[in-house]
């Protein structure tokens, strides 16, 4: 009798249900939802909407012909690969670094990773002041040095690298302290013997380190290439509807510019479309590119 | 196989979710201090009389303090934000009752963010609102109260307002919005930097031509000529480009299309934006700074112009003084520098012919009307708001619909309202905004594209054309 309660998986089930149905109600039902609505007629956000879509599929007939959103993706595309090589390649050297010094190892992980704990939008206000061009930070201390012409930092041209300099800033502390860890769990004997074998410090690295940290890193990467594609908070703030000219939009920027600021809430919810397949394809590649290594 | 499907579903589903998540106040005076007795006003709104009509119903009557959920737009640098929190506290403090504040600025995002609210059934019990095509969707829904309705139980409800200048509603021609105060949109200038450029102060007969020989002095100067950041608000050129290719009379009519007189109105005001624009007269970054940015030019007294409206002038005392709470850090020698006046004129258009109006006002919602703990108590702080002693403090140098406005003590006032007052006297007619009844993504292609428009990369024609098609389908 005293281990046939194990067997009864029923209890598991009613405590399963609860998160099953909040999942259910405000994600799954939300997600077909928002698909259908890429097919409706709404100009307004929590309206039923005005039927469909003369045709239906207009909608993504329009993004077929909207430089925006091409610019959109295009950006969304840059962000990863800013955020691969800015954000994981950074934290990967600073681990790296970290784990080479006997002493204040848990101030820098304070440090490196404080930047994660403050709110993005926070952020880009400090950020934006950084960037001004009338006596902002970045342009008073290029004045200092001899400048004398104030730079529009936020400029078409330029204004993306202003934008994805935060974004990558604010998110290096994060795969800091995951690769950190990564590299506390390889052993200490394994440096040992390489050290008794002569080997360097950048050998230790190259032949133990990075090879002993492949799944860590890899799953960083896929981390931050999904995280890419939901920035929103900081690039808004920092360029709200795509300023300059509409350069600077990601995907997430463009679909919530047309839900809340142009009122095209069917467009909004067949962009919202597109950024599940494009999540979906890229999560497939990067899992294909970045696959694990069983040891 | 199907694992797989569903698990492809399952993660498309998370990455939706991710990518759907995201979601300097200063008064231009010391606010009169809201009176903590209620003027007569208010106690017949909050006590309707017994003679009531036969057929009104009796109003509802709470049954102790009651919690009011409040929305305005007297928030951020809006000049009324001070005045709009003494006047909530007095309320408060006379009645007992309370209000949650869910005030913002005005702009797109909390446009949305209200329709929505009403949309979704999570709307205020009081909200103070645009009332003109933004306030459409919601009456259209009926969850609003008109004017008369609430009348039919309180009888004296906006008693003390002169009916005549509150707005009808474009839906269905009713009064639903009590309004406090008017606005006035104008030019502000830095006299400081046009006595350095060897320009005049511009008055009622200021051409456009002139305009730009001035802005050419100032540009030799070394000064920038106008403040506006069109990438971001290029609400105000917008509209007083149109307007001085039209006139009083024509302004407020939507073009049929692009070709009529209106709409050709209409693209050769973009033009004449463009044409400022190509000449240097904006500031080097106005495709990529915020009206934030370029008002601070204004005044830190790096530009000349700013078109903006009455509510700035709270924003330029505000900057005038070391603690933007406190009116009483201001420093009268810097205040002194700015001044307002009209916006240059063209064609059939004075430059005394100014935008303004009563454009916003209080509305009840249903929900708070059909609530008997909420109904008195929603009417009385309306009335409390709208009462004669509590406008004059709202509305300052600018109109209000009262009837018996009292006489305006200019001693209150600061040099900047005075200088206000002096211009508003000279004013030759007075227009509401076009873009009040030209709403919604109609507005994308010339407002959110000017920049495009300005530097060519979209015809004028086109970007006009496209928002009167996005209107006349809408």
């Amino acid at each position: 009798m005293g281990a046939n309660i194990y067997r009864n998986k029923k209890p598991a089930l009613v405590f399963l249900f609860p998160a099953f149905l909040f999942m259910a109600l405000f994600l799954y039902y939300p997600f077909f939802k928002n698909i259908l609505n890429s097919f409706m007629e709404i100009k307004q956000l929590g309206s039923a909407g005005n039927g469909f879509n003369s045709p239906w599929y207009s909608n993504y007939v329009e993004m077929f012909q909207d430089q925006n959103i091409w610019t959109s993706v295009k950006n969304t595309i840059v962000m990863m690969l800013v955020t691969l090589i800015g954000q994981v390649g950074i934290a990967i050297v600073l681990a790296l670094m970290v784990d080479n010094i006997s002493k204040g190892k848990s101030f820098f992980r304070t440090v490196f990773f404080f930047p994660i704990v403050i709110s993005a939008t926070a952020l880009g206000l400090m950020f934006n002041l950084i960037f001004l061009r009338d006596k902002g930070m970045v342009n008073q201390l290029l004045e200092m040095l001899g400048k004398q012409s104030l730079t529009d930092w936020k400029a078409e041209g330029i204004a993306l690298v202003t934008m994805m300099l935060p974004v990558m800033w604010q998110y290096v502390g994060f795969y800091f302290v995951i690769l950190v860890t990564g590299l506390n769990n390889i052993s200490d004997e394994l440096y040992e013997a390489a050290r008794i074998d002569g080997a360097t410090t950048l050998q230790r690295v190259r032949y133990i380190s990075i090879p002993l940290l492949h799944n860590v890193i890899c799953t960083c990467s896929v981390l931050a290439v999904t995280g890419a594609l939901k920035v929103f908070d900081l690039p808004w703030v920092m360029f709200p509807k795509g300023m300059p000219l509409k350069t600077t939009f990601l995907t997430g920027t463009y679909m919530y510019y047309h839900t809340m600021e142009t009122k095209n809430v069917d467009y909004g919810a067949a962009i919202a479309v597109l950024i599940v397949i494009l999540g979906v394809i890229l999560s497939k590649v990067v899992n294909w590119v970045f696959h694990e290594k069983d040891y | 196989m199907k694992k797989r499907v569903i698990a492809t579903m399952l993660a498309g589903a998370m990455v939706l979710s991710m990518t759907a998540c995201g979601g300097n106040a200063d008064s231009a005076s010391t606010p009169a201090p809201a009176e903590t007795e209620s003027s007569a006003a208010d106690d017949a709104a909050a006590e309707p009389e017994a003679e009531a009509e036969p057929e009104a119903e009796a109003p509802a009557e709470a049954t102790g303090p009651v919690e009011l959920v409040v929305t305005t737009t007297f928030a951020g640098e809006d000049t009324n934000a001070q005045n709009y929190k003494d006047a909530v506290a007095a309320w408060e403090a006379e009645t007992g009752n309370t209000v949650v504040d869910t005030s913002a600025t005005a702009d797109e995002t909390f446009k949305t963010r209200v329709a929505t609210d009403f949309e979704t059934g999570s709307e205020p019990d009081v909200l103070f609102f645009f009332n003109g095509a933004d306030s459409n969707s919601f009456i259209e829904a009926g969850k609003v109260m008109s004017i008369d309705d609430i009348r039919a139980v309180y009888p004296d409800y906006a008693s003390n307002m002169n009916d005549g200048l509150i707005a009808d509603s474009l839906v269905d021609g009713k009064k639903y919005a009590v309004p406090v105060n008017g606005f006035w949109e104008a030019m502000f200038f830095n006299a400081e930097i046009l006595e350095e450029a060897g320009v005049s102060k511009p008055d009622g007969n200021y051409t456009m031509d002139q305009f730009k020989e001035d802005c050419e002095k100032i540009k030799a100067a070394g000064y920038t000529p106008i403040a506006a950041a069109l990438g971001n608000i290029p609400h105000y050129w917008w509209e007083f480009a149109i307007f001085n290719n039209q006139s009083p009379a024509t302004h407020l009519e939507i073009p049929e299309n692009v070709d009529d007189a209106n709409g050709q109105a209409w693209v050769a005001g973009m033009n004449d934006i463009k044409e400022l624009y190509e000449l240097g007269y904006f500031p080097e970054n106005t495709l990529s700074a915020t009206d934030d940015e370029t008002f601070a030019m204004f005044t830190e007294g790096k530009a000349a112009f700013l078109i903006d409206g009455s509510w700035k002038v709270g924003g330029i005392v505000g900057a005038c003084q070391s603690d933007p709470e406190d009116p009483s850090t201001l420093d009268a020698e810097k205040l002194a520098k700015f001044d307002v006046t009209y916006v240059p004129g063209k064609g059939d258009r004075k430059a005394s012919d100014l935008v303004g109006g009563i454009s916003s006002g209080y509305f009840i919602t249903r929900k708070a009307w059909e609530d008997p703990e909420k109904q008195a108590a929603a009417v009385n702080f309306v009335s409390y708001m709208t009462s004669d002693s509590v406008v004059p403090a709202f509305a300052q140098h600018a109109a209000s619909a009262l009837k018996n406005a009292p006489a305006v003590d200019e001693s209150e006032f600061n040099a900047l309202q005075i200088k206000a007052m002096e211009m508003m006297a000279g004013t030759t007619s007075l227009t509401g905004a076009v873009q009040d009844l030209f709403q919604g993504d109609c507005r994308v292609s010339t407002f959110d594209g000017m920049p495009e428009i300005v530097t060519g990369r979209v015809a004028a024609e086109d970007a006009v054309a496209e928002g009167l098609e996005t209107y006349h389908n809408q």
